[in-house]
């Protein structure tokens, strides 16, 4: 009985504590019943890999320049790598004049993803906006800020319901800065980024998803969308170009884009089961602040448009923005599986 | 335990609430226990007005009066539906009866303090709990929100290797303990659940009977009175009109189709549970399976799911005798239980 008495002041104590955190608008601490250990293996995965990335590429870069006898010079040219000059991202602001002007590098070639054993384990949400940048909005008050919030708080149960680790850039109507989110991002040692948006679209009638992960870009439309995106003026232009010199680091890069596909094919096979006239926007790149500060696979998903009245009235819909939750679900395990089946 | 000390504080009057898709129940320190249909209903216009002679009617008298009302079930899944002020309102009209009924008014007059412990589905959302939270604020001076059947496991002292299953007309909600406040890890939430037989039940019984018609509450009413699985020991014949004509149908098999297709769903999740415990202490939470909720009140469903744990090394299932009042009677010990330092933190 004794016993009894002292597990029951425990549970109290725990779900008190739960409490407290919800009166004061806060996420509970995560008590994870999984071994401390285990994160340690992780975090040690972590700083593990990109060392032993850069030694392998390091080791054989030196003897390959040996044996061109270009290693003396110290501009000696890895196997991994190409001298391929960079695609200039041909922006017309300040940035792409940097961008052009900086001195150009070398860009690795793609490493096969079976070099490292992937998986995903845990994935960052981001609900696009929040708090005093509310962003787009429908005609009649729906705010993508809240949209946004709303959808990734269902992902979120989904992930988690299957077993992925989720944290949130946000989980309340905050502000937060782009840099904010790459930084909680970055923290957080997520496998993946998932940022989820609402789009505004020009044409009205149009409606369609869209995905994007980072790189340049020379469609004036995208532009205005990242700019847009980006607007909370926090990019500092070294940023941007190193983030741009990043992109080309292989494996990012093209796990963004299977990620954005993944993602960008679940979203629209699930909507045309209920509108087969949904637009394939497709895949993109764009230089979207949010993308740039993560140092994991990044997307940022345009879920819908509110310029659309049909996709306003069916954001009103809870049901609606489960489904839209479903299929971002969807998308990232079907990643997640290839993943694992690849590297296996 | 809730009894023992219910003279402990005559200051406080304290409430366990289950707050649930079909029927929400209160038990109070006072000794009142009462459980209600969740629907509310204001009436449609003027005229339904002057006949109900109220301006909102809850539960059975709402469901009875329907034609006559904007009728709402405010909580879809066990939570308040979103995106709905209406529903908002409505919630908050169910917690102002559940609680006038269990003597909240009374209390109020002679200057006690009410605090009240209010059971969610295990997975429900920080959102879910913030809504619930505007939604009582004002009611109660303290709220404190807990998983369902964690109040149904502290109720009946299942604190150690227990696996709890609440089955509600919204979701069934899952709970192992391990003797510690459960986690995520601990806690699944399937939305299979009674109005999920429901539904098999009205597409099968539509499937063979297309010129019978019949209403959501009357499937449900059905399922109520003559739900069970395993083999059937009386017919099921239930009336329904036919072009207007009363007629009745043995609907026996579609019964049991429909409440079995609730089976692999609880069996697979509870086997999944159990299989991520501590191996040396699955048989002992196979041993000790705990059913509540009024769908557990469906005829064999322990026996059926006590025979599918056979093919992982058998165990016991039991029904809790008080399916129906077991969450709010775990939220009252719990309410009880907490110290007044505790109830500070949690102020509505």
């Amino acid at each position: 009985m004794a016993s009894v008495t002292r597990v029951k002041q425990r549970l109290l104590r725990e779900a008190v504590e739960e409490n407290v955190f919800l009166v004061q608008g806060k996420r509970p601490p995560r008590r994870s019943g999984r071994p401390r250990v285990y994160r340690g293996l992780r975090a040690a995965f972590f700083v593990v890999a990109p060392l032993a990335l850069f030694s392998l590429t390091y080791v054989v870069g030196r003897a390959a320049a040996e044996k061109t006898g270009a290693g003396a010079s110290g501009l000696g040219r890895p196997i991994l790598l190409s001298r391929e000059p960079l695609p200039s991202p041909v922006v017309e602001t300040p940035q792409a004049v940097v961008l052009a002007s900086a001195p150009s590098f070398a860009a690795p070639e793609p490493i096969g993803r079976e070099v490292f054993p992937l998986a995903v384990r845990r994935v960052v949400l981001d609900p696009g906006h929040g708090g005093e940048n509310r962003g787009t909005a429908s005609r009649d008050g729906l705010m993508e800020k809240e949209l946004t919030l709303d959808i990734a708080e269902r992902l979120r149960a989904l992930l988690e319901g299957a077993a992925f680790e989720v944290e949130m850039t946000r989980t309340d109507d905050a502000t937060l800065s782009l840099a904010r989110r790459g930084e909680l991002a970055n923290r957080a040692e997520g496998d993946i980024f998932v940022s989820i948006h609402v789009n505004w679209l020009e044409d009205t009638d149009a409606r369609g998803v869209e995905t994007f992960y980072l790189g340049p870009t020379d469609d004036p439309y995208l532009e205005r969308l990242a700019a847009s995106e980006n607007g909370d003026g926090s990019l500092r232009l070294a940023e941007l170009r190193e983030a741009l010199e990043r992109v080309y680091a292989g494996v990012r890069r093209e796990e963004s884009r299977a990620l954005a596909e993944a993602v960008q094919r679940s979203l629209l096979v699930s909507l045309r089961t209920l509108d087969p006239g949904v637009r394939n926007r497709g895949v993109k790149t764009a230089p979207f602040g949010v993308l740039i500060r993560t140092q994991m696979p990044a997307i940022l998903a345009e879920v819908g448009a509110l310029s659309s009245e049909v996709d306003s009235e069916l954001f009103r819909d809870p049901s609606y923005r489960q489904y839209l939750a479903e299929a971002l679900f969807e998308g990232i395990q079907a990643y997640s599986r290839n993943l694992s089946d690849n590297s296996a | 335990m809730a009894k023992e000390k219910e003279s402990g504080d005559e200051h406080v009057l304290n409430l366990g609430i289950d707050l649930g898709t079909s029927r929400s129940s209160v038990s109070a320190s006072n000794g009142a226990r009462h459980m209600i249909d969740s629907y509310v209903g204001w009436p449609v216009d003027m005229v339904a007005r002057k006949v109900i002679k109220r301006d909102v009617l809850i539960g059975r008298e709402a469901l009875d009066n329907r034609l006559m009302l904007d009728l709402h079930r405010p909580l879809e899944r066990g939570l308040i539906r979103e995106g709905s002020e209406k529903a908002i309102a409505a919630v908050r009209e169910l917690l102002r009866h559940l609680m006038a009924l269990a003597g909240v008014d009374e209390a109020l007059e002679k200057g006690l303090k009410v605090r009240a412990v209010v059971g969610v589905p295990a997975e429900a959302l920080r959102v879910n709990k913030q809504q619930l939270r505007s939604a009582m604020s004002g009611l109660v001076d303290s709220l404190m929100i807990v998983s369902e059947p964690f109040a149904v496991a502290y109720g009946l002292d299942a604190l150690l290797h227990a696996l709890i299953v609440d089955l509600g007309a919204g979701t069934t909600d899952f709970c192992v303990m391990k003797g510690r406040y459960p986690r995520e890890e601990d806690q699944r939430t399937l939305t299979q659940a009674g109005d999920f037989v429901d539904q098999q039940l009205m597409q099968l019984f539509q499937a063979s009977n297309p010129e019978a018609n019949v209403t959501g509450h009357m499937v449900s009413e059905w399922k109520e009175n003559y739900s069970f699985v395993g083999e059937a020991r009386d017919r099921v014949v239930v009336e329904a009109p036919v072009q207007g004509k009363p007629t009745q149908f043995d609907i026996t098999e579609e019964m049991q189709a429909a409440c079995e297709s609730l089976l692999p769903h609880v069996t697979e999740t509870m086997i999944d549970l159990i299989s991520r415990v501590e191996p040396e202490y699955q048989a002992r939470m196979r041993g000790n399976v705990i059913l509540s909720g009024g769908t557990a009140l469906i005829k064999g469903l322990g026996v059926s799911l006590q025979d599918a744990l056979q093919e992982v090394g058998g165990g016991k299932v039991r029904v809790v005798k008080d399916p129906v009042y077991v969450g709010s009677d775990g939220g009252l010990a719990i309410a009880i239980d907490a110290p007044e330092s505790d109830w500070e933190l949690l102020q509505a």
